[in-house]
């Protein structure tokens, strides 16, 4: 996800998530927010709320590029992230999904 | 039939090898979804059933007595040593039942039939 | 504000909680409302459907269309004559993590809803409104 989040563009975006977990049948999904400058109360609320449908669907979400501002924004507006995984970077959280999934990721080339 | 109204229509329950199916393709009145709850408990004993998958992807609405109508039959199928797995839940019935704050703990889930199945058949390893 | 269209149905038995679920579903898709709103009000009022008829003995659904400007929004109210709710602050709390009671068809209705508001009394029936804006 890039650029400005509002509440309703991060519902409708939350929405076509959902539908594309049905229609693709992942059982993981990783929601990349690292293109977001910054979260409110309410996009934070939408984004957890997503994560806990797609628990209920049968699928789970990583949500991955928290920029430490909006880690900031998280711990100070109380919002709760219970028990949703959160990796700093996409490429982490790749790997914590296909560490989930059973396969593992080795370096074949020097870290740039 | 009662008052001229066709009866009330079974949810037909299938049996797979050691597994109970549901497919539910009906909007159910309240009595029907009791009907199903006390239909499956006695099929889950009479099959010595080990699961039961519901497959719920057909219904538009689940609202608090259906959500406890299902985590009462994944409660009672687990008295009975069997595990249940509903599967197929529609994105805005996900989301309604998030905002509508009903907790559907002890009821796992899957994207649809074929994961569940899987699910069942690794004999419901931990995630 | 005044409402335009208006229906009212009775709810007496399980058959008629369904119907009030379709009969909502057709309203909201008539408002033009999104899949995702017409499931919450469809939800909402058959939980409060359903308490009208469990606890409250039976009673009616009544469906109005609002209009204010450009925004339309549909009212749904349940009413019934049965015995009323002494506390209805608790009766909203009760039951929301017990799962039973009416604890949950109250405040789950609430939450699907824009608006929502409550008069019951001991001996007095209830009434509930609820209203979802598109």
């Amino acid at each position: 996800m890039i650029g400005v989040l509002d509440s309703s563009r991060t519902q409708m975006v939350m929405e076509a998530l959902l539908q594309r977990i049905v229609e693709t049948g992942s059982g993981l999904a990783i929601i990349d927010i690292t293109g977001v400058p910054t979260v409110d109360t309410l996009v934070a609320q939408h984004l957890l709320k997503t994560v806990a449908a797609a628990r209920l669907m049968g699928a789970e979400c990583i949500i991955s590029g928290i920029r430490p501002q909006i880690a900031q924004t998280i711990v100070h507006l109380g919002v709760d992230l219970g028990s949703v995984a959160t990796k700093a970077t996409l490429a982490d959280a790749l790997i914590l999904a296909l560490g989930r999934i059973g396969a593992t990721v080795t370096r074949s080339a020097p870290r740039a | 039939m009662r008052d001229g109204k066709p009866p009330a229509e079974r949810i037909p329950i299938l049996k797979m090898g050691e597994f109970l199916l549901v497919t539910i393709q009906v909007e159910m009145h309240d009595r029907l979804v009791m009907g199903l709850q006390d239909e499956l408990t006695q099929q889950i004993v009479q099959h010595r059933a080990r699961g039961v998958l519901i497959d719920i992807s057909a219904l538009e609405i689940v609202d608090s007595f259906i959500g406890r109508a299902l985590g009462n039959i994944a409660k009672m199928a687990r008295v009975l040593d069997a595990e249940t797995v509903v599967v197929g839940m529609q994105p805005a019935v996900a989301i309604t039942l998030v905002e509508l704050g009903l907790n559907l703990e002890g009821v796992r889930t899957a994207l649809n039939a074929e994961k569940g199945m899987a699910l069942m058949r690794r004999g419901f390893d931990a995630r | 504000m005044p409402a335009v269209r208006e229906e009212t149905m009775d709810v007496r038995s399980d058959e008629d909680v369904m119907r009030v679920r379709q009969v909502t579903r057709q309203w909201a898709i008539d408002l033009g409302f999104s899949l995702i709103d017409q499931t919450k009000i469809v939800t909402a009022a058959s939980e409060l459907a359903r308490n009208a008829l469990i606890y409250g003995g039976g009673g009616i659904t009544r469906f109005e269309a609002l209009h204010e400007g450009a925004r339309r929004g549909l009212r749904l109210t349940f009413e019934d004559k049965g015995p009323g709710i002494a506390d209805v602050a608790q009766a909203m709390r009760d039951g929301f993590t017990s799962g039973s009671g009416l604890g949950l068809g109250l405040g789950g209705a609430r939450r699907l809803s824009n608006e929502f508001d409550i008069v019951s009394a001991p001996g007095q029936g209830t009434t509930v409104r609820i209203a979802r804006w598109k």
